[in-house]
């Protein structure tokens, strides 16, 4: 697989389709696993890690599984970068070192990470609120590869994972908020704490550790022992409807009370978007935020959420970068950002990439 | 010159805590501040730091950190220790060969120590082929290849069995 295929794809979970999907980007999962015979990444030898990554490739194999992988080793930083934005590999994984890669499914539904902090991390992602389908596919996918694999397990304390925090089910469900709207009326610290009472964590875009940009929130359990896969996430699925149901409340009292404010916030950033001629990343996050609620709220019409949605993340540095087909500094990339801005705002309707 | 409260020899260790918010002062010469474990001893044991802060752990924390400090995982090596200082076990069979110091932190993260949800497969024979690759790994180090090719040919049976 070429990674320059890639640019001319993205993610379906970037579609803006599924249950709640304007204030819902995507919900996933990830289980961590590890193979019984082998000690953990941090402690294997280049030469088990790449046992590790041949067992793995020859499980997809037999499973018969359509995923594609791609070696991390040896790759550039601007590829690994590339993947990381794309939200197929975690940081971890790009700034790793030895034999490591991942499997990357269709339509980048799936991304398995071999040779991450532990040997496996499958993750299913799909576009909106939609936790149940997620789990259904890779609870699949985790059963056909454990046809192949030994997995580390013991009846007591389940899957056993490289660090205790993750032991037990293994699972991380996670779902990505866009709450532009809680953040303008300062209300998100007390949403925050209030689900961080109940052991739910809260993270930015890209993860543990990452601010949050673009007014993007990922809420995710913590606890994975003691309580079964469809337990954890029926709490996310209790939680994350009323969290959508503060946003719906202050976006409302935005248009009711400050609309021609809102309004005139959510132009301004449509119109410097259009027409920039240098924007840093910063920026641009900022005001696709102002923009996505917009269309949200009815008050831009000629923009698909689609298209917002991508920019998000064909905006970032290293995609950027892949499309020019170099590397470019700071200065060049803000005006390579605003030029591909425009090309992509002048018509605003989503177009389907060939 | 304040004396030590012990002995009345010249106090040289000068502690002020703080205790239920009020204010306690103990003075003590150098050597009833070591008996009292306030002083660091004579020579230190070794003077490699892991080693100097082990035997301060083993000596502050009580009896179970001392002996949990010093196992040692025979499969992969990881020590205890190691463990406490970076979060990442070293492999499968350190959550038994671990259990007493782990099920704590465990019950304290999640709240449970007993796992509910999915079942894996059982596969039995897994654990034989992580302690012949820890034999492997051993047998390479000590560049005894004989040996090392022996138990390649050995896991390669094994794993095609597997």
């Amino acid at each position: 697989m070429n990674l320059d295929d890639l640019t001319r794809t993205s993610g379906e979970w970037l579609r803006g389709s599924g249950p709640e999907s304007d204030i819902v980007m995507c919900s996933r999962i990830r289980l961590a696993r590890n193979l019984a015979d082998f000690p953990f990444s941090n402690r294997a030898s280049r030469g088990e890690k790449a046992e590790i990554e041949n067992h793995f490739k020859n499980a997809v194999d037999h499973a018969d599984l359509e995923l594609n992988y791609i070696e991390l080793n040896g790759m550039s930083v601007l590829d690994r970068q590339f993947l990381r934005e794309r939200q197929l590999i975690s940081n971890e994984l790009a700034n790793g070192e030895g034999p490591r890669g991942v499997a990357i499914g269709p339509q980048e539904h799936i991304s398995i990470m071999v040779n991450e902090e532990d040997h496996l991390r499958i993750q299913v992602m799909l576009s909106g609120l939609s936790l149940g389908d997620v789990w259904d596919q890779i609870n699949r996918l985790d059963d056909k590869l454990e046809e192949h694999l030994a997995y580390a397990y013991s009846p007591q304390l389940g899957y056993l994972t490289a660090c205790p925090t993750n032991v037990g089910t293994g699972i991380r469900v996670g779902v990505m908020l866009h709450l532009p709207a809680l953040v303008q009326t300062k209300q998100i610290d007390k949403v925050f704490r209030a689900l961080q009472k109940i052991n739910l964590a809260v993270r930015g875009l890209y993860g543990e550790g990452t601010q949050a940009f673009g007014d993007f929130y990922q809420i995710s359990n913590q606890q994975t022992l003691g309580k079964s896969e469809p337990e954890l996430i029926r709490i996310l699925t209790d939680v994350v409807p009323q969290v959508i149901q503060y946003e719906r409340t202050a976006r409302t009292a935005l248009m009711n009370e400050r609309r021609q404010h809102l309004h005139d916030q959510v132009s301004r950033a449509y119109g410097v978007l259009k027409t920039a001629h240098t924007i840093s990343s910063e920026e641009t996050m900022h005001l696709l935020s102002s923009v996505r609620m917009g269309i949200n709220l009815g008050l831009i019409d000629d923009l698909e959420i689609a298209t917002v949605n991508e920019l998000f993340i064909q905006t970032q540095p290293a995609y950027l970068q892949k499309l020019q087909g170099s590397e470019l500094g700071v200065e060049e990339r803000n005006v390579a950002r605003a030029s591909y801005l425009r090309s992509r705002l002048s018509n605003g309707r989503h177009v389907e990439p060939e | 010159m304040a004396k030590c409260q012990r002995c009345q020899d010249n106090a040289s260790v000068h502690l002020t805590e703080m205790v239920d918010g009020r204010r306690r002062e103990l003075h003590l010469c150098l050597p009833c501040a070591r008996q009292a474990g306030v002083a660091l001893p004579e020579s230190a044991p070794s003077l490699a730091l892991d080693a100097v802060v082990q035997d301060l752990i083993v000596s502050h924390v009580g009896e179970l950190v001392g002996e949990l400090a010093r196992l040692t995982c025979p499969d992969c090596g990881l020590k205890f220790m190691e463990f406490r200082s970076n979060g990442r076990l070293g492999c499968p069979n350190d959550y038994r060969v671990f259990a007493r110091g782990l099920l704590p932190l465990v019950q304290r993260a999640h709240g449970a120590t007993r796992h509910v949800g999915k079942v894996a497969r059982r596969r039995p024979d897994a654990t034989d082929r992580l302690r012949l690759r820890t034999h492997l790994r051993e047998a390479i180090a000590r560049e005894d290849y004989e040996l090392a090719a022996r138990l390649r040919d050995q896991l390669r049976l094994k794993d095609a069995d597997a």
